[in-house]
């Protein structure tokens, strides 16, 4: 047998065997950190509330609402199919199915929208994409779904339709009975003008 | 800092320029082995040469250590590198498909267009039907679609799969390699023996 084929099968052998001295790098990934700084700088990934109660009521199946409080609050009240994941847990490996599920959109919530902010956050860093989080919490959610304000008068037109918009979503999510205006009940209004003094002067 | 485009050092549009290279060089290295002879490679099934198992047993080892001590030096992202998904029944039969072309054919399909590029007839035969064969499989691939997919592991690698860490597969295999070289080296002395056209040192 050629002599160099020993040396060299003996030099492989002593670099295979030096593989068993070194420790195993564990390599985490996530995003880079100027991604992550883009990312969190930009308002692109708050929802409002409106949005996520449209796609509610349209039974939207890309929508996965993420409850991201304790689960003691997520059985007191939640929104509609949402999953509980407690802020605390969502690097869990049980959890992570839930997650980066393709085409679908998570949206993260909370009372406030500050630890959905963080579980946002945490769940960037993880890589996962298409991750929303619902700004205001459930505190607007009641402000703006639940209890909607009535537009002042002067407001413009488009306040009104979000308004009409949010009580048919209250009545949705509560349960509560529409008032439907009955227009036989209603009757014509006639407006009467003073007649004004004539034209003076013209041409 | 690797894999390259994976880490978004490079652009994927280099795929086609580093496949250029590193197809290049294969081809010198298995024209440069003699690999673009059938007879080299049926020699395996015949057990007269084992160069075949001997170049990809060695570009093997040296592969997989040297990929450990990269990943131990931190120049490549091990986690990041793709792993070919693994579907059981298709492999064993496609590896079955695939020796018996080697012995029938003498070549595989690389070694075949390294023989195309000398200008081998029996190459250019070979090249010519693994074409027509690919177009048979994609026009009747609906038929075993079920077979192909079934039995799927995913990326596994041995390492998950027998819960051992990569560096101990790397090692045992080095070994395995490291026997296999001197049990065929004994093959080949003894097969060759009779033969005339091999002069044995």
């Amino acid at each position: 047998m050629n002599r160099n084929y020993l040396f060299l099968a003996i030099a492989m052998i002593l670099l295979a065997g030096g593989l068993l001295l070194v420790p195993e790098r564990h390599n985490y990934q996530q995003i880079k950190p100027e991604k992550l700084m883009w990312d969190i700088t930009q308002p692109t990934r708050f929802v409002t509330t409106d949005q996520v109660a449209k796609k509610i009521i349209e039974g939207d199946p890309t929508l996965e609402l993420i409850d991201i409080r304790p689960v003691k609050d997520f059985e007191a009240f939640s929104l509609t199919n949402a999953i509980s994941i407690p802020i605390d847990s969502l690097m869990s490996p049980n959890y992570q199915g839930y997650l980066g599920i393709e085409d679908m959109k998570v949206v993260f919530y909370g009372n406030d929208d500050i630890k959905a902010d963080q579980a946002w956050v945490i769940a960037k860093r993880m890589g996962y994409k298409s991750i929303y989080v619902m700004e205001g919490g459930l505190n607007c959610w009641i402000k703006t779904i639940i209890r909607p304000v009535e537009p002042e008068e002067t407001a413009p037109l488009e306040d009104f339709d979000l308004y009409q918009f949010r009580m048919g979503a209250s009545a949705y999510f509560t349960g509560a009975k529409v008032e439907i205006p009955d227009a036989s009940k209603s009757g014509v209004k006639v407006v009467r003008r003073k007649k004004g003094a004539a034209v003076a002067g013209g041409c | 800092m690797g894999p390259l485009i994976p880490q978004e050092i490079i652009t994927g549009q280099w795929d086609f320029v580093i496949a250029l290279l590193i197809g290049a060089s294969f081809g010198f290295i298995l024209e440069a082995s003699g690999f673009s002879s059938s007879r080299n490679i049926a020699g395996v099934f015949y057990g007269y040469n084992f160069v075949v198992l001997r170049v990809f047993f060695t570009a093997m080892i040296v592969a997989m250590v040297g990929l450990m001590y990269f990943s131990y030096f931190g120049w490549i992202d091990i986690d990041l590198v793709f792993v070919l998904p693994t579907y059981l029944n298709s492999m064993l039969l496609g590896g079955f498909i695939m020796g018996l072309g080697f012995v029938i054919g003498g070549f595989c399909p690389g070694t075949s267009y390294t023989a195309v590029a000398i200008g081998k007839i029996d190459g250019i035969f070979f090249a010519v039907g693994t074409f027509v064969g690919i177009f048979i499989f994609a026009e009747a691939f609906p038929l075993f679609e079920d077979f192909y997919t079934a039995n799927d592991l995913g990326p596994i690698t041995i390492g998950e799969m027998l819960g051992v860490s990569n560096q101990i597969v790397a090692f045992v295999f080095s070994i395995i390699a490291i026997v296999a070289f001197y049990v065929t080296w004994l093959i080949e002395k003894r097969v060759r023996k009779g033969m005339t056209e091999y002069k044995f040192e």
